[in-house]
């Protein structure tokens, strides 16, 4: 245990133990710890949009499907028989009224109620034997939705969604409601990369100091035109609550001006007006910050970026597109990534286009960014599994001075909530970990058992020892 | 729209001997000569100008959902520009992640070629299997998949017009898809 505060402390400090990159104990510790109780997204309602219509998402090992029912309404499903604890659904997506278990042949409504249960007189002498009025498959034990985005916890108690984004709703916004009818998402594209789940979010966040160096060849193509050095630390790093994200600093203009420079169209432009809060629009106008990356804690990021996607456009045509993912973890050592287009339903058919080109060109499996990214964060993983990385602390204050206070003070006037600074640092990963490292100091709760097709006694309900 | 691959049923793939399926079978082994190599420039060379180049995502569905590709997301969705960009990237001295470059192998194999209404134009199926080595420790990761191709000639040369790769994994276990297949 002393070890653990350790390196706990050391996280807070900005010194972080190269080894929680790449160790089976932290991500023990991380699974019950963090993923048993965070709110993890697991999908966007546009995916589902008829009754009947599911996706079938994790977290960790937890299998759900994400199904619309007949009445309409989103159920998070445990996706195990009730009976002998069978996989219900093995597709990935679809649609359907039932599920039935392919071992002995129960059936489940899409809203999860058991309603097939072959033989039911003759093997278990009816509800005497197992009560199957009531049963359902388990529901995700929370279950919330902000945006379109569903989002689910293993935490029976766990706070509101809405109470944990706190305002780093307002950020959110600026992805996921350009109109009063919100996004629709293409995807995910599912990959597999032998990295811890942590640097691709701590990346997220806020290290704009990479993009100069790691993506250095996509300037040379002119793919983008942003991230320059000289570019990058013009930005504001914020931090609100659970979440951060990067900015890029806008030439002068109003706010109408800054959206076209990024490529967005007169009619966007119109709704996104009417959409967004005076004070989320003053940002953009007064500020003159435009939102770039982002990492909701523990595992949700977000990027928006403006590429040139068109060969024949003249020099200055960019199109934005907006894209986000979730850094599933698979182990210590490896993470699939998970990851969505995204654009506001209203836009017209030839943005949708462009926009979706401009993601794949940049972003997702085959993207011109983040396929460097991959390359950093699968060797660091693999070193952080050796002896020397247990008594290397990497260094991640940047943007502190050695009594730890920042270098420059905090944007005064910055219009969103939350604390901006202007400049390289690593505020934002510091406070991811520090989130990580809260997460993790704090003790485990009693998880509650339910027993199956029995009626409640004491012995039946009881609550696991951990 | 999900991509569907070509129903081949009844129809009748040229014979081995037929110098159009020659020509088709010889098209694809020079091109994965090219692919191993690296010599992205003269690969793209032999792209048609109106290339379209298209690698949907598989998705596991049950077998009577009649879809197994994900409606509107692909790995690439590319056309001539996209693709010469990523070659661009490639010669640039930052491209990290083919730098040091990969070991790469194309396996190509079950190739049937097809005369098509358009006489300039052969429709042709490969099995291809890409085995890929990076760094001097790593696991290598292998992708196989069925291409569908249009080879399109002109100038004493074929040329490809048209790939559609269908990949055989829905989760891809690789650092990144942005190898051409």
């Amino acid at each position: 245990m002393e070890e653990l505060s350790q390196m706990l402390a050391d996280v807070r400090r900005g010194m972080i133990p190269a080894y929680v990159y790449n160790d089976a104990g932290v991500f023990q510790l991380e699974k019950e710890h963090i993923f048993e109780r965070s709110w993890i997204f697991l999908a966007h309602e546009s995916e589902i949009p008829e009754p009947g219509d599911y996706v079938v998402r994790r977290i960790l090992e937890d299998s759900f499907i994400v199904v619309r029912d007949e009445g309409g309404e989103v159920r998070v499903l445990f996706n195990m028989c009730l009976h002998r604890g069978m996989q219900i659904c093995r597709a990935e997506m679809g649609n359907a009224s039932h599920f039935r278990c392919s071992y002995h042949g129960w059936s489940y409504r899409n809203d999860g109620r058991l309603v097939g249960l072959p033989f039911h007189a003759e093997a278990y002498g009816g509800e005497d034997g197992f009560s199957k009025s009531g049963q359902t498959l388990l529901p995700a034990p929370s279950v919330d939705t902000y945006n379109g985005l569903i989002f689910a916890n293993l935490d029976p108690n766990a706070q509101p969604l809405r109470m944990f984004l706190g305002e780093f709703a307002y950020y959110l916004d600026f992805y996921t409601k350009q109109s009063e009818e919100g996004m629709e998402v293409r995807g995910p594209q599912r990959w597999r990369v032998k990295s811890n789940w942590k640097i691709g979010a701590e990346n997220a966040a806020g290290d704009s100091y990479h993009t100069p160096q790691t993506h250095r060849s996509v300037v040379e193509i002119g793919l983008f035109r942003e991230p320059t050095g000289a570019k990058r630390k013009t930005g504001a790093l914020y931090w609100c609550d659970k979440g951060g994200g990067t900015t890029y600093k806008m030439p002068p203009g109003t706010f109408r001006e800054r959206l076209r420079y990024v490529g967005y169209p007169d009619e966007m432009i119109d709704r996104i007006e009417t959409t967004w809060s005076p004070e989320q629009k003053r940002l953009v106008s007064d500020d003159g910050f435009m939102i770039s990356a982002a990492t909701l804690f523990p595992t949700f990021s977000l990027v928006h970026n403006w590429p040139k996607v068109d060969a024949n456009a003249d020099d200055d045509s960019v199109v934005p597109f907006i894209t986000m993912r979730v850094w599933q973890p698979i182990s210590a050592t490896e993470t699939e990534v998970i990851s969505w287009f995204m654009v506001d339903k209203n836009a017209t058919d030839e943005f949708k286009e462009a926009s979706y080109k401009g993601y794949l060109m940049c972003f997702g499996s085959t993207g011109m960014f983040e396929q460097d990214d991959v390359e950093n964060w699968v060797s660091i993983t693999t070193l952080a599994g050796g002896s020397m990385a247990k008594r290397l602390l990497l260094n991640s204050r940047m943007g502190l001075t050695s009594a730890d206070k920042p270098l420059n003070a905090p944007v005064a006037d910055f219009h969103g909530p939350g604390t901006a600074y202007i400049g390289y640092g690593e505020f934002n990963q510091r406070a991811l970990l520090r989130e990580w490292a809260d997460c993790i100091e704090r003790p485990l709760e009693q998880v509650e058992q339910l027993a199956m097709g029995k009626k409640i006694s004491k012995a039946d309900s009881r609550s696991l020892e951990r | 729209m999900a991509i569907i691959k070509t129903d081949t049923t009844g129809m009748r793939p040229l014979a081995f001997a037929d110098p159009r399926h020659q020509a088709a079978f010889q098209f694809l082994v020079d091109e994965s000569y090219l692919l191993d190599a690296q010599l992205y420039d003269e690969w793209i060379e032999t792209l048609t100008d109106d290339i379209s180049y298209n690698v949907p995502v598989r998705v596991t569905t049950a077998r009577s959902a009649g879809f197994d590709t994900s409606p509107g997301m692909a790995h690439f969705d590319d056309d001539k520009y996209s693709l010469s960009l990523r070659v661009a990237r490639f010669a640039t001295e930052h491209a990290w992640t083919e730098d040091p470059p990969s070991r790469l192998r194309h396996y190509v194999t079950n190739v049937r070629t097809f005369a098509t209404e358009n006489e300039e134009e052969l429709f042709v199926q490969s099995a291809v299997l890409l085995f890929r080595s990076r760094g001097d420790n790593r696991e290598p990761n292998l992708v196989s998949a069925l291409r569908e191709d249009i080879l399109r000639s002109g100038g004493g040369s074929l040329r490809l017009a048209r790939r559609l790769v269908i990949l055989d994994e829905s989760v891809i276990r690789m650092q990144h898809m942005a190898l051409f297949l």
